[in-house]
């Protein structure tokens, strides 16, 4: 898979993704003159081809990202790693302090105020070659019957304290609910990104049983500079079903403690969790339930399923031929490979059809959705489209199971006209980085 | 803000006391506190703690419950912000280094004085030298963490999370010194945390 490097300016190396630092400090190094040299020029490098490997730059700020590959994934969706990576860092340290640190000390070693995130990053990485809804942009989300959804998104709704911003229930890394705060809401929407990279926290940190954690986090897209403080929760003994708390008050753990005893209550009063495990234990669905056989598997959609709201992806166990996990990475690389066409910036297309050596694959974007399916070798190109559309219409008539629709909302300002202040999150200036 | 821990109880049970866990990152916090509650000893890779961590437990003192809500910390510089804002509620601090990593002992004298800075004046602290376990890999004398400690006037204790070495008396000082002072039984003599922790300590065996 691919090499990333993370190096500061000054060429001091931040983050590997294989290998020690220390060892590889010389190939940092003639990265960084590599960067340096075209910045010389008042450039900046971009990529370098060579004859079986790519070698992406990214720069942000102070921060340079370098990724070198040998798959068939796109200098674009390599750069769009990189910046995963990149915004997974600002979760954690946010941007203005990052900028601050490196504006009084060139080659500061900011591994010292990353020590111990190094899981979090190698995990991202995983994560993003073999989840496709970070391809997409969009957050998986456990398919539950509409009404099952929506009792769990008004028991959240009641168990609020001033200041929460965020309630978010998760069951095994798949969105059950999510419900924002009015004022918030207003202004942003919880971007898919910003929520894979709490997942992916929440997920590299708790591998064992947890008690109840409070943990500032910044949500990059949301506000680069900021931090919520994180209340992470798991309701039941295997840890499958997770509550994540985000407020702005880095004093409020015991009152959002106390909305997790209420949530808590009044999930068995209502046997939430019997529901929840029974969603989990169902396959999120299988080709034959679509009830158009004859194809090995597919990735269906992709799609914000109304604009300016959350995403969701839900997409099929692979069957057949794609039990393992070489023919599973082979399959997604596939993918990747359409969704660069797709979305290539010189020639982007709405329609592909594609005759790969051991199956035939068609994508689809429109303005609602992002389609990608997987046949035999033998189909026809009718034949295809014939199950698409079966594929679609069943997938409009599943909307509610399959994705989160209408976010809930709530309101914990007083104030809300006024009150957008109060959901900002708090500023940076007010940690510890005020000191450095 | 009712779950915010009070001092009131009733006879038999003395209510929420928060114990919190502090020292460099990978000094071994969290085994220490996994043994305490469940016995175990998380072997394998490390996984660092993010922000604080709460966990409850129940102790039984003297026939008495004593209810310890015990805050796990992330060592590393970036939580500094969120833990600070919970020393002043804490009614204990442990104080952990690790006797195979001399800079985390060295940075005992930094953490001594963000406690004094921002806990309680009164809040009972100790401190621990963990890792006894790994005998080959000592580089920090039993002898200097028990001079720390007496010029500081802490109690004073080596552990090991691997074996279990100590780490219920550690827990279970803090708990009979909590007990005793939210109580304050007048017939009752006063409890003296320091001599209890001599009088019980465990060495680490024959290797120094």
């Amino acid at each position: 898979r691919a090499m990333v490097f993370v190096l500061s300016e000054a060429g001091k190396p931040i983050y590997s993704r294989y290998g020690n630092e220390e060892a590889l400090s010389s190939t940092m190094g003639v990265m960084m003159a590599l960067v340096s040299f075209i910045q010389s020029g008042d450039n900046a490098i971009r990529s370098i081809y060579s004859d079986d490997r790519k070698l992406v730059f990214v720069q942000q700020g102070p921060l340079v990202l370098v990724s070198v590959s040998r798959t068939l994934q796109s200098e674009q969706q390599l750069r769009q790693e990189l910046l995963y990576v990149y915004y997974q860092i600002l979760s954690m340290l946010t941007q203005v302090s990052i900028t601050r640190i490196f504006e009084r000390k060139k080659n500061y070693d900011l591994r010292r105020l990353l020590a111990g995130s190094e899981k979090i990053l190698d995990r991202l990485l995983n994560l993003v070659e073999s989840d496709p809804g970070f391809l997409l942009g969009a957050v998986r989300c456990l398919p539950l019957p509409a009404s099952q959804r929506d009792a769990l998104g008004a028991l959240l709704q009641k168990a609020i304290t001033p200041n929460l911003v965020f309630s978010i229930l998760v069951a095994q890394s798949q969105l059950v609910t999510a419900v924002q705060e009015r004022a918030v809401i207003e202004e942003c929407r919880l971007e898919p990104t910003d929520l894979h990279l709490l997942l992916n926290l929440i997920g590299a940190s708790s591998a064992f049983q947890a008690g109840e954690i409070w943990t500032p986090i910044c949500l990059p897209r949301f506000n680069p500079d900021g931090y919520f403080y994180a209340y992470i929760s798991y309701l039941d003994a295997e840890c499958t079903v997770c509550l994540v708390l985000l407020s702005t008050d880095k004093e409020s753990f015991y009152a959002v403690s106390d909305c997790k005893k209420r949530v808590e209550e009044a999930m068995r009063t209502q046997g939430s969790l019997q529901v929840l495990s029974g969603g989990l234990q169902s396959p999120s669905y299988s080709v034959g339930q679509v009830g158009v056989p004859g194809y090995p598997g597919e990735l269906p959609p992709a799609a914000p399923v109304h604009q300016r709201q959350l995403s969701s992806s839900p997409s099929p166990e692979l069957e057949g031929p794609y039990c393992s996990e070489e023919e599973q990475q082979r399959l997604f690389d596939l993918y990747h490979y359409l969704h660069s066409r797709i979305h290539s910036t010189s020639r982007p297309l709405r329609l592909i059809y594609h005759v790969a050596e051991k199956e035939t694959l068609l994508a689809w974007v429109t303005s609602k959705f992002e389609l990608y399916t997987c046949f035999s070798p033998l189909v026809t190109k009718a034949g295809a489209i014939n199950v698409l559309t079966k594929l679609l219409r069943w997938i409009k008539k599943e909307e509610d199971r399959l994705f989160i629709r209408y976010p809930p909302k709530y309101s914990t300002t007083p104030n809300p006209g006024k009150g957008t202040k109060g959901g900002r999150p708090d500023g940076a200036e007010n940690g510890f980085f005020a000191g450095l | 803000t009712s779950g915010k821990p009070s001092l009131t109880g009733d006879s038999d049970t003395v209510s929420l006391q928060s114990v919190m866990l502090v020292g460099d990152s990978g000094v071994g916090k969290t085994c220490l506190l996994v043994r305490f509650k469940d016995g175990a000893f998380l072997a394998g890779s490390f996984i660092s703690t993010v922000g604080i961590d709460f966990r409850n437990k129940v102790l039984n003192v003297d026939g008495v419950k004593v209810k310890l809500q015990i805050w796990d910390t992330a060592g590393q510089e970036r939580f500094r912000s969120v833990t600070h804002a919970y020393y002043r509620d804490a009614h204990a601090l442990l104080l952990l280094y690790d006797v195979t990593n001399r800079a985390s002992f060295d940075n005992i004298q930094a953490w001594l004085s963000e406690i004094h800075e921002y806990a309680q004046q009164d809040a009972v602290l100790m401190l621990l030298g963990n890792k006894v376990d790994s005998t080959q890999d000592r580089v920090v004398k039993r002898e200097d963490g028990e001079k720390l400690a007496k010029e500081y006037g802490v109690p004073f204790m080596e552990t090991s999370a691997k074996s279990g070495l100590n780490v219920d008396l550690a827990f279970t000082a803090i708990a009979k010194e909590l007990k005793h002072r939210s109580m304050k039984l007048p017939n009752e003599p006063k409890f003296k945390l320091h001599d209890y922790v001599k009088k019980e300590v465990r060495g680490s065996g024959c290797c120094r």
